[in-house]
């Protein structure tokens, strides 16, 4: 075979073995490089995020919209402060929306599901959504449901 | 029993001549300055033992990368956590079946063809001649294979788990139903690239250096005769499927903090 | 190339006292001789007797339990690896085999000493390939795989490439093993005009005795490890030693027996203690 082939064969050789590693940096193990461009944040406190983890997926109405940057905790207030970072696409999302942090079946993830509200002006860079509903604690659940029993 | 003693004695000097000389062939290959004008010839090698490798790796990444996901799946759903699936395969296939399996193809594909080479070579005079025109067999044969090994292999053991990953992923999702958008999210949130895909490649640059060193030893020390180079030929196969299962072994226990 | 006219009779190649094993079998037992500047010297020999590890030893792919080998004066088996590589730039070796690169075109193994010993640009190579490949007649192959040629064809290839450097020695290792008449003409006078146009220094490992002898200017038979008779051609035919006579008129048995040392063979048959069979171990 021409030496000149067999150049341009190894170099595909060698670009599909990049292309792999890019894969599994990116797609399988979800190393973002450069996404934040193509996002905005948002903030949300709430009272209990037990369960929620960072990259967990952000969704309306069941489709995914971003996902969730950083769980810290707010120590004025001593609750949780999730940082979500949305698509710049879903760009009309209306202050008054609520957020929650919801279960994928029984006893699959975490994930926060956002609703929409009715106002006109939109959630901005850095804006905070107030209205928010905190993760149902299952021991809490069990917790209440035997206090009303006795 | 004295004769089983000294044949053990025996064994033990024969395997460290075999180690002695096997370290002096890889040193004179390597460390004497590669050089750049010799690089065609490690391209060359890359196509033999890479590029005609990709075929039996691929294929078989997919067919194991899809009973990864049949048997996976078998047992997660009893649990209801199929989503987990993605996760599952993704973290064997990078740390593990990936680097191992893709290294034993080598061994089979690749290092035996390397064997019989260089045997036939050194069978045909070619090697001697070539020492008599005053070039180096060891720069100009053996250097360039050894850096095909290093280079092609981890290249190898990452298409095997991408498509793996993909082959999984269309038995998974697209078949038996697990939720695409659980498959993958699991996967991220629970493979990390420095502590699971990193050492998977590390692992494959150690199996791909010690594939090729083998069957570089084997054929440049075969016996020149055809039977010398089927029986070389064989040994580099065995002996570096068992090195790399071997060497997985102690790769993980020193990477994984066992 | 260079071969000095007044330097004619000094010795290329002096080996003397030279002691060589493989494994527990000595192959050369103090074995001495010479070889003279610009001569077709002769070895010959029964098979076995090591006349191709003679070749080995000069060229310093082995190195000598004991003994001197000198090559235009320098010591081989004292050589650096690196300065042994030198010094064989200046030699060629034609193997039995030809030994052609097989993924080497005609031309390619031609100019690959060429290519990896010297800065020539290419089409300079192109034109010294040419002509090499001229002088053994094969021009016309030049593109042509080893694995088309004849066992003829090969040899001529693999000589043209020995000389593309242009060495001041050359060894044949038993160049005419194996060849038609006609080739075995061809191979007789491609040696013959190598040596008297360039007068390259001619070393023949041979049991070809018609062929050696006619073109040898000095002939050495060597067996069990020693030179047993050295001299011309025309000198050594009227040698009366028993082993050169034996040698040179090709007798099946003599001095050196047909036989491989064995037990007495009617003892033997008349033993019937089969573990003595190889078959049967």
């Amino acid at each position: 075979m021409q030496m000149r082939t067999i150049e341009i064969v190894v170099g595909a050789f060698m670009l599909a073995g990049l292309i792999s590693l890019a894969v599994l940096a990116i797609r399988v193990s979800g190393f973002n490089v450069g996404a934040e461009a193509n996002t905005y944040n948002v903030f949300a406190k709430f009272e209990n995020v037990s369960g929620l983890v960072v990259r967990a997926k952000v969704s309306i109405a069941g489709v995914i919209v971003g996902q969730v940057a950083e769980i810290s905790l707010d120590q004025k207030s001593f609750t949780a402060l999730v940082r979500m970072e949305i698509d710049s696409d879903v760009a009309e999302l209306s202050i008054d929306s609520t957020a929650a942090i919801l279960t994928e079946g029984l006893l699959g993830g975490k994930f926060i599901g956002l609703t929409i509200g009715a106002d006109e002006s939109y959630l901005k860079e850095g804006a905070y959504i107030t209205d928010t509903q905190s993760s149902i604690v299952l021991e809490d659940m069990i917790g209440k449901f035997l206090m009303k029993q006795f | 029993m004295l004769a089983n003693i000294r044949h053990l004695g025996q064994y033990g000097i024969d395997l460290l001549t075999a180690l002695g000389r096997a370290g002096s062939i890889w040193w004179q290959a390597i460390w004497r300055r590669p050089r750049l004008a010799n690089a065609h010839l490690v391209f060359r090698q890359i196509y033999q033992l890479g590029v005609l490798s990709v075929v039996i790796t691929v294929l078989s990444g997919f067919s194991i990368g899809a009973v990864l996901a049949l048997q996976g799946y078998n047992q997660l759903v009893n649990y209801g956590s199929e989503s987990a699936l993605g996760l599952g395969v993704a973290l064997v296939l990078v740390m593990e079946i990936g680097p191992v399996v893709s290294g034993l193809l080598f061994a089979g594909r690749a290092g035996s063809a390397v064997t019989a080479e260089i045997g036939l070579m050194k069978a045909t005079e070619q090697l001697s001649s070539m020492e008599m025109i005053g070039v180096d067999p060891l720069q100009r044969i053996v250097a360039p294979r050894l850096w095909a090994g290093f280079i092609s292999m981890p290249i190898l053991a990452l298409m095997f788990s991408v498509v793996g990953i993909w082959g999984s992923s269309l038995i998974g999702v697209d078949w038996l139903g697990v939720y695409e958008g659980a498959f993958w999210s699991t996967m991220q949130d629970g493979v990390d690239f420095h502590s699971h895909v990193l050492k998977g490649i590390i692992k494959s640059v150690v199996f791909g250096l010690v594939v090729t060193w083998i069957a570089v030893y084997q054929g440049y020390e075969a016996e020149p005769s055809s039977e010398g180079i089927s029986r070389a030929t064989t040994r580099t196969v065995v002996h570096s499927s068992v090195a790399v299962l071997v060497l997985d072994f102690f790769l993980t226990l020193v990477m994984f903090n066992f | 190339m260079n071969n000095d006219v007044n330097n004619a009779t000094e010795d290329h190649i002096t080996i003397s006292d030279v002691v060589f094993s493989r494994g527990r079998r000595r192959i050369f037992d103090g074995i001495s001789l010479q070889v003279p500047r610009g001569k077709i010297v002769g070895i010959m020999g029964p098979s076995g007797t090591g006349k191709t590890t003679l070749l080995r030893l000069i060229g310093g792919q082995l190195r000598p339990e004991r003994g001197i080998v000198e090559v235009d004066g320098r010591r081989i088996p004292q050589l650096s690896r690196k300065e042994l590589f030198d010094v064989r730039k200046s030699m060629g070796m034609l193997f039995q085999s030809g030994a052609l690169f097989t993924d080497l075109s005609v031309f390619d193994n031609v100019a690959f000493p060429l290519r990896v010993h010297t800065d020539l640009p290419d089409d300079m190579i192109r034109d010294l390939v040419l002509i090499k490949l001229q002088s053994v007649g094969l021009r016309g192959a030049s593109e042509l795989f080893p694995g088309e040629l004849s066992g003829g064809m090969n040899r001529r290839v693999a000589l043209a490439r020995a000389i593309a450097l242009d060495p001041r020695l050359i060894m044949y290792d038993e160049p005419f093993a194996g060849l038609d008449p006609i080739a075995l003409g061809v191979v007789v006078q491609l040696i013959k005009t190598l040596n008297h146009v360039f007068g390259m220094t001619s070393i023949i490992v041979s049991h070809d005795i018609h062929e050696t002898a006619s073109i040898a200017d000095l002939i050495y038979v060597i067996s069990d490890g020693k030179v047993i008779g050295s001299g011309a051609p025309q000198e050594l035919f009227k040698e009366d030693s028993p082993r050169i006579q034996q040698f040179i008129k090709g007798l099946p048995d003599g001095p050196v027996p047909f036989h491989y040392p064995a037990t007495d063979f009617r003892d033997q048959l008349l033993n019937r203690d089969i573990s003595n069979h190889s078959v049967f171990r």
